[in-house]
C-alpha cells in the first residue's frame, strides 16, 4: 500500500483523515444548506488541507456534488422550482467553462506527482478562489453595511438596473422564472459559473446569485435550476476528471456521508433564523475562507520559486490556514446549528396554541 | 349591494368604463391610484414594492412583509367600502382584492395593440415604435406584480365574468351591459357574503395593527377571521411577540376570540366530514407537529350530499352568535369558556383538538366541487402538503376513487405542492415499520459501499488511473453510476434516521 501512495496523487487515508472529510462534508452541507449554494468553498480549501492537492479536491469535490444535485433537483422539479429552459440555457455555455477550466488545470497539473507541478495546480485554484470569493464577500459585506445605514435591507440592484437600461437583444423569455433576459447575459453567466465550479468547484456562487440579481429570477427558481445545472455541470465535471483519472472516490463517499445530514440541518436553520443575520454569517464565513486560502499563497509561491523564505514558516503557513478555515467553519456551523438546536427546543417547549378572548381568558 | 371590480391595463379605456358604470348604478367609484395614495399616507411602502416588482429584483423580508401590509390595506379599504354599499372599483388585478366574496362581478376590461399604442402614442408624445415597447413593458410589469403579489397569472380569462373589448365596444354601451348584469341573481348579496366581507375587513384591521407596532412591525404573520375568531400565525423565529400579539390586537372591535399559533408552513386537510375519533387526525396532528404546521381545515361539500343541510349550517356558521356579538359591541358574555360554533360538531371537536396541540390553522366549509375549493386558497400562502381525506361521500366506492384521484391530480398541478391521499400518509410521511425497513436496508447498502471502497482502496485507485483510452472511459462510466447511486441509497438512509428522530 505506502509503494502505490507514494507514486501516485492520492493520499492515504487514515481513519482521522476520513473522519475529517466526513465532518468537512457535515460543515460544508451545513453552510450549503443554510446559504443555499457553495458549500465547496470549505470543502476544497479543507481537503487541501488535509494533503489532498488541488486539483484532487476539486474533482473529488464535484463529483460528490453531482450525486447530491440529482436528488436534490428532483424534489425542487416536483414543486415546481425548476426552469429547465434556462437551466439549458446556461448550460450550453457551462459545459464550455468546464471543459477550458479541466484543461487548464489539466494543463498545469500535467506532472502528477512534481511537486512542482502540483504547486503551479494549487497556486491557481487558490488565486481564483481569492479573487473570486473575495469580490462576492465584500459585495456582500458592502451591502450589509449600506443596508444597516438606509434601514433597507436590498441588495445592490446595479447590475440588474444596468442590464435593463442596455437591453441586448436577443431577448428570451423563461416561463418558469417569469423573466426574460438577453441571450449574451445567459451565455456569459453560464460560461463564468462552469469556468468556476470546473477550476474551484463554486459554481453555485457565482449562478444562484447571477439568476437572482442578473436575470431577476425568485430565489427558490434560482436554487432550483441551480442543482439542475450542477446536476448536468457535475455529472460533465466527474467524466471529464473521472477520464483524466483525477477522482479520489474515498473522498467522495466520505463527503457525501456528512454533507447529506448537513444539508438538512441548514435548510432547517433557515426557517428559523432572521434573512440579516443569515446574509452576516454567509459573508463572515466566506471572507474567513478567503483569508484562510490566502494565508498559502505564499508557501507555493516559495515553491515555485518566485519568493524566498525559510521553508519551515511553511507549517506555521498551513497550520494557521487550516485554523482560520477550520474556526470559520466550525464557527458558522456551530452558530447554525445553536439557532437549529433552540428552534428544535422552543417548538417542543411549546406544544399549543395561545387562544385568548377579548375577557383576557388565555389557554393552551 | 352591487360590487363590480374592473381590471384594466394602461390606456385600455377601463377607468372610463368604470367611472360610466358607478354614474349609471349611481354608486361610489374607487381607483386603485386613491387607495395607493392613502397606504402611501399610512406608511406603507407602495413606491419601493412596486420599485422591487417592476425592477425584477427579489423580495426580501421586509419587502415581503410591506407586501402584506399593503394587500391588507387594500382589501380592508375596500371591503369597508363594500359593507356601506354599492361600489365600483377599477385598477391593476382589481379583481384579486375581495377574494371568496361570492357576489363580485369581476370585469376585464381590454383594448386592441394598436388602439392601445394610439393612446399611448396620442398621451405621453411617444413615436410608435416606442409606444409599443412602452405597452409592452407596462404589460409585463403587471404580470410580474400579478405573480409575485397575488401568485396568479393575471392575463387567465377564467378569472373573470365579463371581458369587455373597449375597441369594440363604447364605453357607455359597455356600461349598460354590465349594468343589466348586475342586476343578475348572481351578483346579488348574500348574508354569507357581508359575512365574507366582514371577516376580511376584520383580518385585515388585525394584520394592519400588526404591521402598525413598533414590536411586531417586522413579524411576518399570516392572519384569517371567521365569524370573530381571529387566527394570527407566526413563524417560530418570532417566538419571542407571542404573547405580544394579543395586546397589539386587544383594542380592535369584532374579536371574539384569538388564537396565535407558531408554524413555519401551512398544511390543508380536505374532508367532506370530520370527527374526533379519527386516527387520520392524530397522523396529521403528529406530521403537524414535526413540521411546525398549522393545519387548516377544509370541509369540502356538494349541495347533493346527503348532508347538505349540515355543510349549510357550517357555511353559515354562527351566523346568528356573529349577530348576538354585533349587538354586544363585538364583547363576548362573561362566561369564560364560551365556545363559538362551527355549525358542525365534527368540525367543533376537531378545531379543539388542534388548538390543544397547537397546530389550529383555521377552518373553511367549500360548497361545490375542485375548482369552488380552489378558488378559496390564498396562492401567496406556504402550503407544504395538501392531505385529502374522504370526499364524494354520495358517490359509489368506484367513482369516489376516480373523482378522489382527480382532485390530488388537479391540486397538485395549481399548487405545486404535495398532494396526498389520507390513506397515503402513514406510509410517506410517518414512521412505521415499512419506513423501519427502509432505513435498515439504506444503512446497510450505504455501509457495504463505504465498507468496499475503503477496504479495496488500492484497487479502486489503481482502476480509476489505470491506462487506456477504453479503460479510462469505463472509468469516467462507472463514477458517473456509482456517484447517484450512492448518494440516492444515503439520502433515503438520513432521511429516514431524521425522522426517526423527528427531525424534519
Amino acid at each position: 500500500m505506502p509503494d502505490f501512495f507514494s507514486t501516485s496523487v492520492f493520499i492515504p487515508l487514515t481513519w482521522g483523515t476520513a473522519g475529517q472529510v466526513i465532518l468537512l462534508g457535515f460543515i460544508g452541507g451545513i453552510l450549503s444548506g443554510f446559504i443555499g449554494s457553495g458549500g465547496a468553498f470549505f470543502m476544497t480549501p479543507g481537503m487541501m488541507n488535509l494533503g489532498v492537492a488541488g486539483p484532487i479536491a476539486v474533482a473529488s469535490n464535484i463529483t460528490h456534488k453531482f450525486g447530491k444535485a440529482m436528488v436534490g433537483q428532483k424534489r425542487h422539479g416536483d414543486l415546481g422550482h425548476v426552469d429547465k429552459k434556462l437551466g439549458i440555457f446556461m448550460l450550453a455555455t457551462a459545459a464550455v467553462g468546464i471543459n477550458l477550466a479541466v484543461f487548464v488545470v489539466k494543463h498545469l497539473f500535467a506532472g502528477g506527482s512534481d511537486p512542482l507541478s502540483n504547486a503551479k495546480g494549487d497556486l491557481y485554484i487558490s488565486v481564483v478562489f481569492v479573487v473570486v470569493l473575495a469580490a462576492v464577500s465584500l459585495s456582500m459585506a458592502r451591502d450589509l453595511i449600506a443596508s444597516r445605514k438606509s434601514g433597507d435591507t436590498q441588495p445592490s440592484r446595479r447590475i440588474v438596473d444596468l442590464l435593463a437600461r442596455l437591453r441586448l437583444h436577443p431577448l428570451i423569455r423563461f416561463p418558469v422564472a417569469d423573466v426574460s433576459v438577453s441571450l449574451w447575459v445567459v451565455l456569459f453567466c453560464g460560461l463564468a459559473t462552469g469556468y468556476l465550479a470546473g477550476t474551484i468547484g463554486v459554481g453555485g456562487f457565482v449562478g444562484v446569485p447571477a439568476m437572482i440579481y442578473v436575470f431577476g429570477v425568485p430565489a427558490q427558481v434560482a436554487a432550483g435550476t441551480e442543482l439542475y445545472l450542477a446536476m448536468f455541470m457535475g455529472a460533465y465535471g466527474a467524466l471529464n476528471y473521472g477520464f483524466q483519472g483525477m477522482v479520489d472516490i474515498r473522498l467522495t463517499v466520505l463527503l457525501l456521508i456528512g454533507s447529506l445530514f448537513g444539508i438538512h440541518l441548514g435548510t432547517y436553520g433557515t426557517k428559523v433564523v432572521r434573512e440579516i443575520v443569515i446574509r452576516l454569517v454567509t459573508t463572515s464565513i466566506i471572507l474567513l475562507c478567503v483569508v484562510s486560502r490566502a494565508i498559502n499563497i505564499p508557501v507555493y509561491l516559495r515553491q515555485l520559486g518566485l519568493v524566498d523564505f525559510d521553508p519551515a514558516w511553511d507549517t506555521t503557513f498551513n497550520l494557521a490556514s487550516k485554523a482560520l478555515l477550520y474556526a470559520s467553519g466550525l464557527t458558522g456551523a456551530g452558530l447554525i446549528l445553536i439557532f437549529v438546536i433552540k428552534a428544535n427546543l422552543y417548538r417542543r417547549r411549546v406544544q399549543a396554541s395561545l387562544v385568548t378572548t377579548p375577557q383576557g381568558t388565555a389557554r393552551a | 349591494m352591487q360590487i363590480v371590480c374592473v381590471s384594466r391595463g394602461t390606456f385600455g379605456g377601463g377607468k372610463q368604463l368604470a367611472e360610466t358604470l358607478a354614474k349609471k348604478l349611481g354608486c361610489v367609484c374607487l381607483s386603485r391610484e386613491e387607495i395607493n395614495d392613502a397606504a402611501t399616507a399610512a406608511g406603507i411602502a407602495v413606491g419601493k414594492l412596486e420599485l422591487a416588482v417592476t425592477q425584477r429584483r427579489p423580495l426580501n423580508e421586509w419587502l415581503n412583509i410591506e407586501k402584506e401590509r399593503y394587500k391588507a390595506f387594500v382589501t380592508q379599504n375596500l371591503a369597508d367600502r363594500a359593507l356601506a354599499g354599492p361600489m365600483v372599483y377599477h385598477g391593476r388585478h382589481a379583481h384579486l382584492q375581495l377574494p371568496n366574496v361570492s357576489h363580485v362581478m369581476r370585469v376585464r376590461a381590454i383594448m386592441d395593440a394598436d388602439m392601445r399604442t394610439a393612446l399611448t402614442m396620442q398621451r405621453l408624445g411617444l413615436p410608435r415604435d416606442k409606444a409599443t415597447i412602452y405597452n409592452e413593458q407596462v404589460d409585463e410589469d403587471r404580470a410580474r406584480w400579478a405573480r409575485t403579489v397575488y401568485n396568479i397569472d393575471w392575463q387567465d380569462p377564467g378569472q373573470y365574468d365579463a371581458v369587455i373589448n373597449l375597441s369594440r365596444v363604447k364605453a357607455d354601451n359597455a356600461a349598460s351591459a354590465l349594468v343589466t348584469m348586475t342586476q343578475l341573481p348572481e351578483f346579488q348579496a348574500a348574508p354569507a357574503d357581508r359575512r365574507q366581507l366582514t371577516d376580511l375587513s376584520l383580518a385585515c384591521r388585525c394584520r394592519l395593527a400588526v404591521g402598525a407596532d413598533a414590536r411586531t412591525r417586522l413579524s411576518d404573520v399570516q392572519v384569517k377571521a371567521r365569524e370573530g375568531r381571529v387566527l394570527l400565525t407566526y413563524l417560530p423565529r418570532h417566538h419571542q411577540l407571542a404573547k405580544i400579539f394579543p395586546e397589539v390586537l386587544a383594542g380592535i372591535d369584532g374579536i371574539g376570540e384569538l388564537t396565535c399559533t407558531m408554524a413555519s408552513t401551512n398544511l390543508m386537510w380536505v374532508r367532506e366530514r370530520f370527527a374526533e375519533d379519527d386516527a387520520e387526525l392524530e397522523q396529521i396532528v403528529d406530521l403537524a407537529s414535526r413540521w411546525d404546521a398549522a393545519v387548516e381545515l377544509v370541509r369540502l361539500g356538494s349541495t347533493e350530499a346527503a348532508d347538505a343541510p349540515a355543510l349549510e349550517s357550517a357555511l353559515l356558521g354562527a351566523a346568528q352568535q356573529a349577530d348576538d356579538r354585533a349587538g354586544l359591541g363585538g364583547i363576548l358574555d362573561d362566561t369564560a369558556n364560551v365556545e363559538l360554533d362551527y355549525g358542525d360538531p365534527g368540525v367543533n371537536q376537531t378545531m379543539q383538538r388542534l388548538t390543544s396541540s397547537g397546530r389550529v390553522g383555521g377552518f373553511r366549509a367549500v360548497r361545490g366541487g375542485t375548482k369552488e375549493l380552489l378558488t378559496g386558497i390564498d396562492r401567496t400562502a406556504s402550503y407544504s402538503l395538501v392531505v385529502i381525506g374522504q370526499v364524494f361521500l354520495d358517490k359509489p366506492a368506484p367513482v369516489r376513487k376516480r373523482l378522489t384521484r382527480e382532485l390530488i391530480g388537479f391540486l397538485a398541478d395549481k399548487l405545486k405542492v404535495p398532494v396526498v391521499e389520507a390513506a397515503e400518509l402513514k406510509a410517506h410521511y410517518s414512521f412505521g415499520w415499512t419506513q423501519g425497513l427502509r432505513l435498515i436496508l439504506t444503512g446497510a447498502a450505504t455501509a457495504g459501499l463505504v465498507a468496499l471502497v475503503l477496504n479495496h482502496q488500492v484497487e479502486i485507485l489503481s482502476f480509476l488511473t489505470g491506462p487506456g483510452t477504453l479503460h479510462r472511459a469505463l472509468c469516467a462510466a462507472a463514477l458517473f453510476a456509482f456517484a447517484p447511486v450512492f448518494a440516492y441509497l444515503h439520502g433515503q438512509f438520513s432521511h429516514h434516521v431524521l425522522r426517526l428522530f423527528r427531525f424534519e
